[in-house]
């Protein structure tokens, strides 16, 4: 077997075994929960044998083994399982969320590496002058800020003190059109912009170190004594050297795409999978809470696997690991 | 390098491109919202809808928007009386039988008549199928089946006499169409989450969750001005939390909240400009449960020391900032004034009397804990009042604020000193205290078992005499208060917010019908 395929390979079998793992683990610590779904679900005034025929039809009568062997069976069938509040299948329940969520995690990282790059060329180019230090500041600044406060300071000053923006929601309903496509990016905006700062610390710092580390190395020297214009040597050939931990930052904010935004959800009452999840909790509904943390398991895999494949494609050396 | 621009602007594009692709589609002009904002109502709500087959919902949105589409047989009027809606007419014509006359002038928005066939399909239906979170089943206990003896008069058969059928079924269940409903088996399962038919006077025409759900109007709605109600679309819109739906209100954003204010919002909104506060009376109460099957609260001295050692008027003044009335310590609402017996009186708070009490009971160091949901804000903080004051007659109280699930299990399985909640919707005396004081009843949470109280309790229910009933409950309610076998503390009035640029609501008590009656939101106009 060629070395790549038998990478690729080993690489597929540990993605599938920490899909096994995450989706056991949650289905066993949703059923440490205190409480029980009859109880979240049932009007009050349902008797005792009322809620124990509610148990019976989600099937959480049965043995532990039972429910769980149900539940991997369904799984493998892609399957899963239908909403104990909705009664609809799951993935309905996930997939009506999931575009708004990746909208807007989606937008976020490309706004993050849109600004946090140049950022990190402007400091790392200057460094230790007046604009290196303030955008270091900068980043220490935004990366120790927790979302929910960036999300409420924002809506404060933008949506309710100067009414530029929406305070919440994903789009004004009764509008069509390109009117509905406005109406979209001006909801994004805040969280957007909420979710962008608190990442884009990471981003600028992070590229700065390596590029000043890259912008000492003999190759770039070599490159400036060849009286190439500045320009050139730091973005053609310092930054390509730098961007490699860069990479690995993108490659780990695409693995929480799905599951990064939940407070930012949450805050700007944005109707994504995040605010889905919390719903879910507080109903104990075991199927869309099992069905939601399968997805982000199963996005954080699939992203690491991907990336894993592209470094054993770029850099030999890896597939030997 | 001028390979590698082409090629970080394809990456770009490609990645800008991905995101779109992922993003949601437009909603189609036929059926997402729209209309001039002269004719659409923008309503804030904090959940979503979870169900939208009103015999399985179970969160206040879900009444709130099946309400609208799903008719009940009754209403209640300002005082909690009630009062006819779908049914026309309703009573006993023998002890087991009970009857609803229905309106003929009612239609399903697809053109079908709403019949009494339909009031006896979804009985049965419930019934037969259990739904979860529906309320109305643990009030038919003693009800056999309905039959529809015509198309306007449905009959319910009863086991036993029980008098607070007709209006609890009337008043709780909504009226599901047959026709759209029995085709997909079991009520219990089926999600009814699209293609809507409804008897108005709106119906949803776009649902998207976490986001907002919108209705259309729909004639001929009997009840509104020409049979044709006054909006032409009603929108509500999710926000995370009551603040966020007091800054939509005030940024415009939305013309109304649906849900309560909490008390301490209350006079700043009263004199923000542009926005109306709107007064509407509870339907239920805030009280403590003694766990009578644990001892020394199964002692009535104890349970008077206790109920003695708290002063309630603090909680109403500090906690409630003034918004809540006593019920003088019965379990009986003010609001339903031809219920309430005035010569019942609040607890006295009398620390010194408690201590003595005690001392009678040969009770000492008395140490209890006290279980309330940490998601109930005034609980939380009555809880503390609660705390310092039982602290001042010798009785240390052990705060446990719960997760809901936690709390609801707990409360379930009884395994507490002292439970404090609250009932939202009290609006049956007689049905109320068989489920909150009959052993075995749903929400006993003093697990109390007294059979002369039950004997009252029972006999209430059996007889179809309304003023015998009322002696029945009065001598119930009387003996729940001397006996401390509840710890009603108060009623909070309620209050709700809408934008100065509408008028003509109608209000109702509690948080279910407020402003958000169908008959309200029919006829509710823009000023000027």
């Amino acid at each position: 077997m060629p070395p790549v395929v038998r990478f690729a390979v080993r690489r597929l079998g540990r993605a599938i075994l920490t899909l096994w793992f995450a989706s056991t683990v949650t289905f066993l610590l949703l059923r440490l929960l205190p409480g029980n779904p009859a109880l979240a679900v049932a009007s009050p005034n349902m008797t005792v044998q009322a809620r124990n025929i509610l148990l019976h039809q989600y099937g959480l009568d049965q043995p532990l083994l039972t429910q769980y062997g149900k539940y991997l069976w369904q799984l493998l069938h892609g399957n899963l399982g239908v909403s104990f509040t909705q009664q609809v299948p799951v993935s309905s329940v996930l997939l009506a969320r999931l575009p708004w969520t990746l909208l807007l995690t989606g937008s976020s990282l490309l706004l993050t590496i849109a600004v946090g790059i140049p950022l990190g060329v402007l400091a790392a180019t200057r460094p230790h002058k007046v604009l290196d230090r303030f955008i270091q500041v900068f980043g220490v600044g935004v990366q120790s800020l927790f979302v929910p406060t960036v999300g409420i300071f924002l809506l404060f000053v933008f949506g309710l003190q100067l009414h530029w923006l929406p305070i919440g929601g994903a789009y004004t309903p009764g509008v069509y059109g390109a009117a509905w496509y406005g109406s979209i990016i001006a909801h994004l905006v805040l969280p957007g912009v909420s979710l962008m700062l608190v990442q884009l610390g990471s981003y600028v710092l992070t590229l700065r170190a390596t590029l000043i580390d890259s912008l000492g190395e003999d190759y770039t020297v070599l490159a400036n004594a060849k009286g190439l214009p500045r320009s050139k040597v730091v973005w053609k050939h310092a930054l390509r050297n730098a961007l490699l931990p860069t990479t690995t930052l993108i490659g780990l904010n695409l693995g929480y795409l799905v599951g990064g935004a939940v407070l930012t959800e949450t805050v700007f009452a944005y109707p994504g999978v995040g605010r889905g999840i919390y719903e879910a909790v507080t109903q104990l509904d075991y199927p869309v809470l099992q069905g939601a943390f399968v997805l982000l398991a199963a996005t954080v895999v699939v992203v690491n696997m991907l990336t894993d494949l592209a470094y054993g494609v770029l850099d030999p050396r890896v597939r030997t690991v | 390098m001028r390979a590698r621009i082409p090629l970080t602007v394809v990456a770009a594009i490609a990645a800008a491109a991905t995101v779109a692709a992922c993003s949601p589609a437009p909603p189609s002009s036929s059926g997402g919202g729209g209309g001039s904002s002269s004719d659409t109502l923008t309503i804030a709500t904090t959940t979503d809808v979870v169900n939208f087959n009103p015999l399985i919902g179970n969160s206040r949105t879900d009444d709130w928007i099946t309400d609208l589409m799903y008719p009940r047989l009754l209403t209640i009027d300002a005082n909690g009386n009630k009062q006819p809606y779908l049914a026309k007419d309703y009573g006993y014509s023998n002890p087991t039988t009970g009857y609803y006359d229905i309106r003929d002038d009612m239609k399903w928005s697809d053109g079908q008549p709403v019949t009494a066939a339909d009031v006896a399909y979804t009985i049965n239906a419930i019934l037969k199928d259990k739904p979860a979170g529906n309320t109305t089943y643990g009030q038919m206990s003693n009800v056999s089946g309905a039959t529809a003896t015509s198309s306007t008069r449905v009959e319910l058969h009863l086991t036993r006499p029980d008098s607070t059928v007709i209006p609890e079924v009337g008043f709780w269940m909504n009226v599901v169409p047959q026709h759209v409903f029995q085709p997909h088996g079991s009520v219990a399962t089926f999600p009814n989450n699209s293609d809507w038919v409804s008897a108005g006077p709106y119906k949803l025409v776009s649902a998207v969750k976490g986001q907002s759900y919108t209705l259309d109007r729909v004639t001929p709605y009997p009840f509104a001005p020409n049979n044709t109600p006054t909006l032409q679309k009603i929108v509500y819109r999710v926000y995370p939390d009551i603040n966020s739906e007091i800054l939509a209100l005030k940024n415009g954003d939305v013309d109304l909240i649906g849900n309560s204010l909490p008390p301490a919002q209350v006079k700043s909104l009263q004199t923000s400009a542009g926005i109306k506060v709107q007064e509407a009376p509870g339907l239920g109460y805030e009280h403590m449960a003694f766990n009578m099957t644990k001892k020394p609260l199964d002692n009535l001295q104890v349970r008077q020391a206790l109920a003695d050692s708290v002063d309630y008027n603090a909680i109403r003044s500090v906690v409630l900032q003034g918004q809540a009335v006593t019920t003088g310590s019965s379990p009986i609402p003010p609001v339903l004034k031809d219920w309430v017996d005035p010569s019942l009186k609040e607890y006295t708070y009398d620390p010194t009397k408690a201590k003595q009490l005690l001392a009678q009971a040969g009770v000492s160091n008395l140490k209890l804990n006290l279980i309330y949901s940490l998601e109930d804000p005034v609980s939380s903080q009555a809880a503390t009042i609660i705390k310092d004051d039982e602290a001042k007659a010798g009785i240390t109280i052990n705060l446990e604020g719960q997760e809901r699930n936690t709390y609801l299990a707990n409360t379930a399985s009884g395994n507490y000193d002292i439970y404090l909640g609250n009932f939202a919707i009290m609006d049956d005396p007689t049905t109320n205290m068989s489920l909150t004081y009959l052993p075995g009843g749903a929400i006993n949470y003093s697990l109390v078992n007294d059979p002369a109280l039950s004997s009252l309790i029972k006999q209430a229910q059996s007889t179809t005499d309304q003023s015998t009933q009322k002696q029945l409950i009065t001598q119930a309610a009387t003996t729940v208060h001397n006996d401390v076998y509840d710890d009603v503390m108060y009623m909070q009035n309620l209050y709700f917010a809408y934008s100065d640029k509408w008028t003509g609501f109608t209000v109702k008590p509690s948080e279910l019908l407020s402003l958000l009656d169908p008959q309200s939101l029919a006829n509710v106009k823009k000023t000027g």
